[in-house]
């Protein structure tokens, strides 16, 4: 049971995190907090359920089409609507919130409201060590952590990533060093929106597929940036696990707005200490 | 002109105005068109309040969750412990500000977006408890059946209870008033001044000896206190209450009234809930394309008027200027 439960966690926090590190890319490239984060989640499980169950792709490649085709549409979003506000917080928030509200109800208009689901073809078990752990699960935690580690390279390894560091420390020396900055930019929504896109895939595998799905996601992304700390990788996958686990444990001993009471309560508490999050610092 | 006699053309402007809100029910009959109004009334006051904590630099999401404590608190309070309805109003407000103090201090240590964040999870934990302290708050399903608020006797001269919406209309109206009238008060104070040259350079305002938590505070409990008196208006206006009343979006469209409307003059979050509340109603025929036009009205809005839709005027006299100038 308690195997089961921190499993189910470990999914949660997965799920989490590829949602948390694209706010978290967006935030320190672009200085702007993306409230539609949760409605481009959305759009890459829609693009899954018509990828998979009306055009019949298989399930990997569907992924990989639905994270391609949601990146680029964030590379739109960066240019005409994010670039003339970067820096610009209030003003970026109501550019995103008017966001939300075009392509929830896009969603709404083309594919009706009523929820929809699509099996993902993983559907067998495997014993370890006396623990069942369904496939589709594992495919969850691997796809997740895998990306995790594919962002950590590229931005420790490529100069892309390194140019992404310098913009996030400082926005006019970076550009003083010959940096694109719209370039970059466009990178970062691409990388972001792309791993929103596969957290909502996955997560329409797992359960259903709704055009109100995007609300509960940008709560526990920027939950997870924010116990984190803004800006860090680490402190994403850190935050996602620890809130994955609260919100995977604590259902199975009391009620689910216990996990929530617990994990916001923790958050406020970690704040009041480390006002700039586990490992961030501090943004303006 | 003198100046006295500005200031008096002023005041009747003034006047003028607020006899013709006074006037409305008289010549508007449709019940509905005055529940607009009453929103658009509540959402004034919101987005005011919120403007005052603002001022300070910090930008609150928290007005949702506040409104909540004012609902359920002036509930409870008149079901179960039978309390007129005019005094928890006030105990709404205050409750709702006892909870900003008890918050207050630890969380304007955060700064910037943090804080928004903050304020964000505190609204979102106000709605858990209320969805898991069933005993008191009845959990999902809320509190309903609220009575209206009690008949207001003055003995020997009237007697108003709430039956329709008209009265309700003349409560919040009064409310708003006074609300604007305090708030503006508190704007050309020098409260309102310290609470500007703590949001230009905060540092600068500590190095003078200005407490800049304390104000900081002060501000969040008052924006708070109009919150709570609003959540128990509403809880008597609409008779149910649920944790989910007032959520997350409800707190973003405060702020978008308070933004769109222009953050920087005090008429601005008037001009924004008011516009951006009756607005819908007018495209209502579009149906399901109704929000594509209000989220095009908000974004042209902050692509072509950074200060809010109060600096219309000016910028399209700008705009009007440099098109004859060239002709």
């Amino acid at each position: 049971m308690i195997t089961q439960s921190i499993l189910n966690g470990l999914v949660l926090g997965g799920i989490y995190i590829l949602v948390a590190l694209g706010l978290t890319l967006i935030l320190s490239i672009m200085g702007i907090v993306q409230l539609a984060h949760g409605e481009v989640y959305m759009l890459g499980a829609y693009a899954m359920y018509y990828l998979c169950v009306h055009a019949g792709l298989n399930f990997l490649l569907a992924i990989l089409i639905s994270a391609f085709l949601v990146g680029g549409l964030g590379v739109l979003l960066e240019k005409y609507f994010f670039r003339p506000f970067r820096g610009k917080m209030e003003r970026a928030l109501i550019i995103s919130i008017g966001l939300i509200l075009l392509l929830q109800n896009a969603v709404l208009v083309i594919a009706g409201g009523t929820p929809r689901a699509f099996a993902s073809p993983f559907s067998g078990m495997i014993s370890v060590l006396g623990v069942t752990l369904s496939l589709e699960r594992l495919i969850v935690i691997s796809v997740a952590f895998g990306l995790v580690l594919v962002l950590f390279f590229l931005i420790k390894m490529t100069k892309v990533g390194q140019a992404m560091v310098a913009i996030s420390q400082d926005r006019e020396v970076a550009a003083l060093q010959g940096i694109n900055i719209d370039r970059i930019s466009s990178i970062a929504m691409f990388l972001g929106c792309a791993f929103a896109a596969v957290s909502g895939a996955l997560v329409g595998a797992l359960f259903s597929v709704s055009p109100f799905m995007g609300g509960f996601a940008l709560m526990k992304g920027i939950a997870v940036i924010i116990l984190g700390g803004m800006g860090s990788i680490l402190g994403a996958v850190l935050g996602g696990l620890l809130l994955g686990l609260i919100d995977g444990v604590v259902p199975v001993y009391s009620t689910t707005h216990m996990a929530g009471l617990i994990g916001f309560g923790f958050i406020i508490l970690i704040l009041l200490f480390k006002p700039q999050g586990m490992l961030g610092r501090e943004f303006e | 002109m003198s100046l006295s006699d500005k200031k008096k053309s002023k005041g009747l402007r003034y006047g003028g105005a607020i006899l013709f809100l006074f006037s409305i029910p008289l010549i508007v009959r449709g019940q509905y068109t005055l529940h607009i109004l009453i929103m658009a009334a509540m959402n004034i006051i919101l987005a005011s309040s919120l403007r005052l904590v603002a001022s300070s630099g910090q930008l609150s999401m928290a007005h949702g969750g506040m409104m909540t404590i004012g609902a359920y608190t002036s509930a409870l309070l008149v079901m179960k412990l039978g309390i007129s309805s005019w005094a928890a109003l006030p105990l709404a407000g205050l409750a709702a500000a006892a909870l900003a103090l008890l918050v207050g201090f630890p969380f304007v240590r955060i700064k910037g977006i943090y804080f928004a964040m903050v304020t964000v999870f505190l609204a979102e934990m106000i709605t858990l408890t209320a969805e898991h302290w069933r005993s008191l708050t009845g959990g999902s399903s809320g509190v309903v059946n609220i009575p209206p608020p009690d008949p207001l006797v003055i003995p020997g001269l009237i007697s108003i209870d709430f039956p329709t919406k008209t009265e309700f209309y003349y409560f919040i109206l009064v409310l708003m008033l006074v609300t604007l009238l305090f708030l503006y008060a508190i704007e050309r104070s020098r409260i309102g001044l310290t609470l500007i040259s703590i949001q230009q350079t905060e540092l600068l305002s500590e190095s003078v000896g200005v407490n800049t938590s304390r104000f900081k505070v002060l501000a969040f409990c008052i924006g708070c206190f109009f919150a709570g008196i609003v959540g128990s208006f509403y809880s008597q206006y609409i008779n149910v209450i649920t944790p989910r009343s007032f959520e997350f979006f409800f707190a973003i469209y405060i702020i978008v009234y308070m933004i769109v409307g222009g953050i920087k003059k005090f008429s601005g979050p008037i001009y924004g809930a008011f516009i951006l509340t009756i607005f819908p109603e007018f495209i209502r025929a579009l149906k399901e394309f109704q929000p594509f036009i209000f989220a095009g009205l908000l974004m042209l809005a902050i692509f072509f008027l950074p200060d809010g839709l109060v600096d219309l005027r000016r910028q399209w006299d700008k705009f009007y200027e440099k098109r004859f100038n060239r002709a």
